[in-house]
């Protein structure tokens, strides 16, 4: 029986620290909203979960329009990007635009679309401690 | 150490018990039970598609930003509400009216939003996800101009919590709908916006480029036209301005776009291009066919 207990002791023990490294995506990704730049309209909130690194890729979607200019922010618990790079990718998988410049990692791309269509919104982990972050997507004219 | 067992048993079972569904989820899922008719696709398929579809409020500021005058005769008039019965009429109408409540909202008309306020609420009560839509700080908001940005980002917050709600529900079929309403909306106000200005190529590139979105809405329909006799004519009645959009010829070229970091944020050069051929008639052709569509959704 002590065995017994000792052993749901340890099931409660780490299943309390699995949960309190859950990554709180959401929390971090309306924490975005607001650092959107001035004059930007929100769009959408991504959730950026890498399951602890279980994941190499987070990806969404969305139609960007010739003319409109988008922000894609980067937000995340610690550091401002932790390692979280965010890359645009075209219908055609392109390479358009990407956070990471010369190791560099900036939590904030402007991208004044010139040419209509399906872009992919890639998020990586390069050197993550947390696997975990928060986008948001606004636009301007 | 008898005593610390049960209790032990006691808080597994509990802890256990917490995926188990709670009775509102379990009376939501048998309410729509007889509505929902499955997709022939996955619905996380159907989820990347839809987060696809751009807000109607872009186009809403491009009108605003080119100078367009607010006309309230082009929305659908919010007393329209008591001829909406059906999900599919109420999801369909909701979009419309989300659509003209944004387009309300960036040409700071606070009059008319309150009363598309009231209208989507009760659309949205009727679908069961009501709570999602916070009519109170909405209300609030909407009676000062200077409330703006954050009147449209709470709108704007509210939809998508909408269509993310249905989806993770099992009910992707009701957010097809409200994302193909709002788009309908801000294409027919876009083309009676180009019906008076017919010189404006921006306008006519604005509603030619519209060709890519329109592709996505006919997927999305096709998944639902063979179990749902709505669903199914409405895909037919959008068939024909696809026919339409068909004529419409997008060119992409791409090339390697350059940057530059500005105050901590990487400013894209897009080198890549679009060209959009659509001609004046292609414009009238799109305009009439989404007015018929529309028709039908809104009477």
């Amino acid at each position: 029986m002590k065995r017994l207990a000792f052993f749901v002791f340890i099931f409660f023990a780490l299943s309390s620290t699995n949960s309190t490294a859950q990554c709180n995506s959401e929390a971090l990704s309306n924490q975005c909203i607001p650092k959107l730049a001035s004059g930007f309209n929100f769009l959408k909130s991504y959730k950026i979960d890498g399951e602890g690194g279980a994941k190499d890729k987070v990806e969404y979607s969305y139609v960007f329009t010739k003319g409109t200019q988008y922000m894609i922010n980067i937000c995340a618990p610690n550091q401002p990007t932790d390692g979280i790079v965010v890359t645009l990718y075209d219908s055609n998988r392109n390479k358009v635009a990407t956070s990471k410049v010369n190791g560099q990692y900036i939590s904030a791309i402007a991208y004044p679309c010139n040419a209509t269509g399906i872009y992919y919104i890639q998020y990586t982990f390069d050197g993550s401690s947390t696997y975990c972050g928060g986008s948001a997507l606004g636009f301007k004219r | 150490m008898k005593k610390l067992f049960p209790a032990l048993f006691t808080i597994i079972l509990m802890a256990c018990g917490s995926e188990k569904k709670s009775d509102e989820q379990a009376f939501m899922e048998e309410l729509d039970s007889a509505q929902n008719t499955g997709p022939t696709i996955s619905e996380a398929v159907i989820g990347d598609i839809l987060q696809q579809i751009p807000s109607p409020l872009e186009i809403a500021v491009l009108l605003k930003e080119s100078g367009k005058k607010y006309n309230a005769s082009l929305l659908n008039s919010p007393d329209n509400l008591p001829k909406y019965n059906s999900n599919y009429k109420k999801a369909l109408n909701l979009g419309i009216y989300g659509a003209d409540l944004g387009y309300t909202n960036i040409y700071e008309q606070n009059q008319d939003g309150i009363k598309y306020i009231s209208s989507i609420k009760s659309l949205a009560d009727g679908l069961n996800i009501g709570q999602f839509f916070d009519i109170e700080t909405i209300g609030r908001l909407a009676t000062n101009s200077k409330n703006l940005d954050s009147l449209l980002l709470i709108t704007t917050q509210n939809f998508n919590s909408i269509n993310h709600y249905l989806q993770t529900q099992g009910r992707a079929n009701l957010s097809v709908l409200l994302l193909t309403g709002g788009w309908i909306e801000a294409v027919h106000i876009m083309c009676s916006v180009a019906a008076q200005d017919p010189n404006n190529k921006v306008l006519q590139e604005k509603i030619g480029e519209q060709k890519v979105i329109l592709e996505n809405i006919m997927l999305l329909l096709s998944f639902y036209k063979d179990k749902d006799q709505n669903m199914a004519t409405l895909y037919d009645d959008m068939q024909e301005l696809k026919k339409i959009f068909d004529r419409v010829n997008i060119t992409y070229t791409y090339k390697e776009s350059t940057f530059e970091v500005v105050n901590g944020v990487m400013v894209i050069k897009d080198n890549s291009t679009t060209t959009i051929d659509i001609t004046p008639q292609d414009v009238v052709d799109i305009r009439n066919s989404t007015v018929n569509i529309r028709n039908k959704i809104i009477s």
